[in-house]
């Protein structure tokens, strides 16, 4: 691989400045992050890199990668920075821009989590994890997944087999709808 | 004849101390009961969205904390939460639209009404250390924890990011340990308190969990604790319900209680197994309470 | 009738870029008053001083304005110019048209309207200048030179190899400072006390060298040749012409187990001690705090076992009065300390390395100690918790340096140097030692410096990480640290005997406190302020004060002891005079129209006002009225707005000279 200034896009990283409100220039290489980081095992790039490769403009290697969906927004590389680069946010946003690229990604299993979650605060108001997690189990093909568990935990009254109600369902879907308004007409990144 | 309530608090429980969590939300309600804390559940809140929503689109996530935190602020008194994700991501919605007009004025759009950042979001940990207090809280003990070895367990987000939650020192933080201690019991001193337990991957990646909770158990197992002590649903899921699964894994044998801080300040303060939702814990705390005679 | 002489300067492009400076110079050349009006393109060169000298000569001018650059640049250049040509200089007046005009407007024509009026308003005024006589105060040819460190011990060593008195005063029982902590000093490895202690003895014994230690700077009076100091001399408890330094008295005492902050804190000493072997003076000291005799009045043995008598428990601290005329500040530095810090403080300390309370994590000056043959271990590397040799030294560098996240954001500048040191003292006392040093940059810039770094990498066999660390644990009688490597791109873990902090440069407790009795500048971090950053650097704006050494800012032996030198030798350049010339930009009272009511005395900040009795010739008081002293007085002009009668004037910025300025607008 041979990065030269026409695969450097700079404007990306001012477009991931806007949205995690942080400075991406700020960091300088010093590793804290990816020392105190505990999934920097399981990913691909651990943190100080995938700052770097955002540095270097190479934004596609970073929203096509899985090392960001692997990030637990656990906060430790945030706190600890001593530049006070707030990583977390970062991940947040290139997150955000790999989602909306709707498809790269080679993590699949952790976006199908996130859209299944936000589907059901979507659809119910509030988190309706009976649902979450045998939608998950189908749409993942993995439908043997924790299966020892499920019984366990409906007897224990973990599992509730109905969500819990909200009454202003309509409430929060217009919430979802006024931001995707809001995106198509260029109001919100 | 009900004693009037010492302190008022609306009460933001969160999706999962209506679901997996639900010992959680019973233990607290009764030891505020018994602590004369009034709690009023915020009529018809919404879920804050925890990780998912701030990992995927930070503008839903704000316009979510948003609306509820203007339902709270139609309830007197500040916010009391127990779900340590709810309360970073109430506190983070303050924070960051308290800072950024910007941010601020698309989720006024978002939610189609002002953002209302006046209502304090406190922690139970907060609540009970500080605004009842150490003093009250012990006298409160009526069957004091002695003999009790407890690893505190923080997580991640009950003292990070700096400057966001502000529950204590963020790296050497020791609510949690004042808290248990008043009521009787030891703390132990571990390596692990404040280290990741994999959090959200339990559901999509739980090979993450199995390795990261597994040196959490282990750190605490080697520190001589006899049970460890949480403060967030997600925690307490990982350590607790895959607590079998990562010892068939890892060969070993833990047996380590994981009780809701509510839980174990309840017990001290004389609540029952049936009020503290004992029974829901997937490892059996009654083995251990019984030997301790904390039953 | 004047004869104004107005020179307009280009200054390059920088002013005639955005101000049409020749019709400057013509509009000007049409007031009443001007008899010599042109424009340049630099004034301030040769060529352009030669213009001005020649047409003053030439055009017979009464007073003289140059239009150009800020006052603060060039207002001593162009009066001295005026003055070779025979004109008294404080005729001449500068007028901003750079910083106050071309270098913030962009409209030609606006900015050149401006830079007319500017030129005006100085014309009208330098109308009203008056000759002003240079004011010559005497100066008193000895220094005071605060802190008995190696930058204060060669400042006082050139002051005095030059014939001139020097007091030097040190805040410890000892000189030494620092760097007689140290073991061995990088580049060279050259042993620090070997080369540092026949430099005390100089001190000690240099007839030219009155030396105060157990002393602190209590008040500082006066100005540049005059300063009058205060000096505290606190109580030893011994007397020090009569100590022998026998050291029997160490031997007797019974407290042993004090800990000796010069072996910071790993080894203990006695209630009366000397800090160590080699002190200057080899006097002791008793800490009363901690001695048996104070704290419960009995014991005393060590004045029972002193040959010439010389322990005195009734002994009091003194105050000495020192009269001066320079003051070299060489206060140093101390190490930044990981410890929790009070909340609200602008500083954090590091709860990810246990904040201290880890006992084998350790800092550099701690090694040092160890490493030092004349240290607590004899100069074995040993564990301060069990004594055991540690096998596996994890270094980690930039501890609270280049860390905003901490309020640190400077770099310390010489700690990647030694803890390359460290690395080389580690492996030539264990030889099955490992060392890993955990790294951002490696920054080694002076003579030899890199060569000596490498060598650490190549023949001493420490393993360099390019990565920090995150946090780091006890685990049973191991450390864990948890760190990384960037280049590789992953985490590294290791289980070590002891860590070693590279922490952060900062100056000594106390910095901001004596400048404020001083009256000199400190940045934000409390290092003190030289006058200008690249060629002033020994200087303070205060007058007559200069700094030496790590107070300054974080540096190495080598710049320590240049700029210890070269602050001697502003010293010298002071004293090389008899007389002080000093700007007569001073306060003036009109002793008729003065009430004596001492406003101006209330108000003046330099306390330069003094009462003065006016007496008839029968002896009889008349009135009190106001004085002001001109070799103290600073010029600020507070007094002039202050006084209820207008009976203060400020020589050079009289009332009457700011509003023609005013009025010309």
């Amino acid at each position: 691989m041979v990065i030269s200034q026409e695969t450097m896009d700079i404007d990306f990283v001012r477009k991931v400045e806007a949205l995690s409100d942080t400075s991406v220039r700020r960091c300088f290489q010093c590793g804290k992050c990816s020392a105190g980081c505990p999934m920097a095992t399981f990913m691909e790039h651990p943190p100080n890199r995938v700052v770097r490769l955002l540095q270097l403009g190479q934004w596609r290697r970073i929203i096509e990668g899985r090392s960001i969906w692997y990030c637990a927004s656990c906060e430790t590389c945030s706190t600890r920075c001593p530049n006070k680069v707030h990583l977390a946010s970062i991940m947040d946003a290139l997150r955000k821009l790999s989602w909306d690229a709707d498809g790269p990604s080679k993590e699949s299993y952790v976006q199908l989590a996130n859209k299944l979650f936000l589907q059901n605060i979507r659809t119910y108001g509030r988190q309706y994890e009976m649902r979450l997690a045998a939608v998950f189990n189908v749409k993942s093909g993995q439908f043997l997944k924790d299966l020892m568990l499920g019984p366990k935990l409906l007897a224990k009254g973990k599992l509730k087999m109905f969500h819990s109600k909200n009454k202003n369902m309509t409430e929060i879907e217009k919430i979802f709808s006024r931001i995707e308004e809001m995106r198509k007409k260029g109001e919100a990144l | 004849m009900t004693q009037p309530h010492i302190m008022e608090y609306s009460y933001y429980p969160g999706c999962s101390l209506h679901a997996s969590a639900g010992e959680y939300d019973l233990s607290t309600r009764e030891l505020f009961k018994v602590l004369g804390i009034g709690l009023t559940e915020i009529p018809d809140w919404f879920c804050c969205g925890a990780t998912p929503a701030h990992n995927v689109d930070e503008l839903l996530s704000l316009s979510l904390c948003a609306k509820n935190l203007e339902l709270a602020d139609q309830i007197a008194g500040d916010v009391a939460v127990a779900c340590a994700a709810c309360f970073s991501r109430l506190k983070t919605a303050q924070h960051v639209l308290g800072e950024n007009d910007v941010k601020r004025k698309q989720v006024e759009k978002a939610i189609d009404a002002p953002v209302k950042l006046n209502s304090n979001v406190k922690h139970l940990l907060d609540i009970l250390a500080h605004d009842l207090g150490l003093e009250r809280l012990a006298a409160a003990a009526k069957k004091p924890l002695a003999g009790l070895k407890v690893a505190c367990y923080y997580g991640c987000l009950l003292t990070r990011p700096t400057d966001v939650p502000n529950l204590d020192c963020v790296e050497a933080p020791t609510i949690m340990e004042r808290v248990v201690e008043a009521v009787g019991a030891e703390t132990v001193v571990w390596t692990h308190r404040l280290e990741c337990c994999g959090a959200n991957f339990t559901l999509s990646r739980p090979g993450v969990v199995i390795q990261l909770t597994n040196a959490i158990l282990d750190s605490a197992k080697a520190a001589g604790a006899d049970c460890i002590m949480v403060g967030c649903p997600l925690c307490h899921g990982n350590l607790d319900i895959r607590q079998k699964e990562i010892e068939g894994v890892y060969k070993t044998d833990y047996n380590l209680p994981v009780f809701y801080l509510t839980q174990l300040v309840g017990l001290a303060a004389g609540l029952g197994p049936d009020q503290l939702g004992l029974d829901a814990m997937i490892v059996n705390p009654l083995p251990l309470l019984k030997e301790k005679n904390l039953l | 009738m004047s004869r104004i002489g107005v020179f307009i300067c280009h200054c390059g492009e920088n002013i005639s870029r955005t101000v049409d400076v020749e019709r400057v110079a013509k509009e000007i050349g049409t007031r009443p008053g001007v008899s010599f009006s042109t424009d340049y393109k630099y004034m301030c060169s040769d060529p352009g001083q030669n213009l001005l000298k020649k047409a003053i000569q030439e055009q017979k001018l009464t007073h003289v304005v140059v239009a150009a650059c800020s006052p603060r640049m060039h207002e001593k250049t162009f009066r001295k110019a005026v003055e070779a040509a025979g004109l008294n200089p404080f005729l001449c007046e500068m007028a901003n048209i750079r910083e106050h005009c071309s270098w913030v407007h962009e409209n030609i024509e606006e900015a050149t309207a401006k830079a007319i009026e500017i030129v005006a308003m100085m014309v009208e005024r330098v109308k009203k200048n008056r000759v002003l006589p240079t004011i010559t105060v005497p100066v008193t040819k000895r220094s005071l030179v605060i802190g008995g460190g190696i930058a204060g011990i060669q400042a006082a060593l050139d002051i005095a190899d030059c014939g001139h008195e020097v007091i030097l005063v040190e805040r410890e029982p000892s000189i030494g400072g620092h760097m007689a902590q140290l073991s061995e000093t990088f580049p060279t490895l050259d042993c620090s006390q070997c080369i540092m202690t026949p430099k005390m003895v100089d001190v000690a014994n240099h007839p030219k060298i009155k030396l105060y230690t157990y002393s602190e700077i209590e008040l500082v009076e006066g100005y540049i040749g005059n300063f009058q100091v205060t000096i505290k001399k606190k109580a030893r408890s011994v007397d020090e012409d009569k100590c022998t330094g026998c050291g029997v008295c160490m031997t007797k005492c019974p407290q042993k187990k004090i800990p000796n902050k010069f072996d910071m804190n790993i080894g203990m000493r006695t209630a009366i001690y000397v800090p160590f072997p080699q002190a200057v003076p080899n006097t002791p000291v008793i800490d009363r705090d901690n001695c048996t005799k104070f704290k419960t009045g009995k014991c005393g043995v060590c004045q029972k076992v002193c040959g010439p008598g010389a322990v005195d428990f009734e002994q009091e601290d003194q105050l000495i009065v020192e009269a001066v005329g320079a003051i070299v500040v060489a206060t140093g530095f101390d190490l930044y300390s990981i410890a929790e810090k009070p909340k609200g403080s602008p500083i954090k300390g590091y709860g990810e390395f246990g904040h201290g309370k880890i006992p084998d994590v350790i800092d550099g000056m701690t090694f040092e100690r160890l490493a030092s043959a004349s240290g607590p271990t004899g100069g074995k590397i040993l564990r301060p918790s069990d004594g055991k040799e540690p096998k596996q030294i994890v270094f980690i560098q930039c501890i609270g340096s280049r860390a905003r996240e901490k309020g640190i954001s400077y770099c310390s500048k010489v700690c990647c140097m030694y803890t390359a040191k460290h690395t080389m003292l580690y492996h030539h006392k264990v030889h099955d030692g490992q060392a890993y040093v955990f790294f951002m940059d490696a920054r080694t810039p002076g003579k030899s410096y890199d060569e000596f770094w490498r060598r650490s990498i190549e023949e001493e066999e420490a393993v360099y990480i390019r990565g920090m660390v995150s946090r780091l644990y006890q685990k049973g009688d191991k450390i864990v640290v948890m760190g990384s490597d960037i280049a590789v791109g992953v985490q590294v873990e290791i289980e070590a005997d002891m860590v070693v902090l590279a922490t952060a440069i900062q100056p000594q407790q106390g910095a901001d406190s004596l400048a404020q009795k001083l009256g000199i500048s400190y940045d934000k971090y409390h290092f003190y302020s030289e006058a200008h950053a690249k060629l002033r650097p020994v200087e303070c704006a205060t007058a007559g004060i200069y700094l030496a050494g790590a107070c300054q800012g974080p540096k190495d032996i080598p710049e320590t002891v240049s700029q210890a030198s070269a602050a001697a030798a502003k010293v010298m350049t002071l004293f090389s005079k008899d007389k002080l010339e000093r700007e007569p930009i001073v306060a003036r009272v009109r002793e008729a129209g003065c009430v004596g009511c001492l406003a101006c005395k209330k108000v003046c900040a330099y306390g330069a006002i003094e009462e003065k009795e006016i007496r008839d010739r029968q002896g009889n008081l008349i009135k009190v009225v106001a004085y002001v002293n001109p070799g103290v007085c600073a010029g600020c002009g507070t007094c002039q707005a202050t006084c209820p009668s207008k009976s203060v004037e400020l020589d050079g910025y009289t009332d009457e000279q700011i509003v023609a300025m005013i009025e010309a607008l």
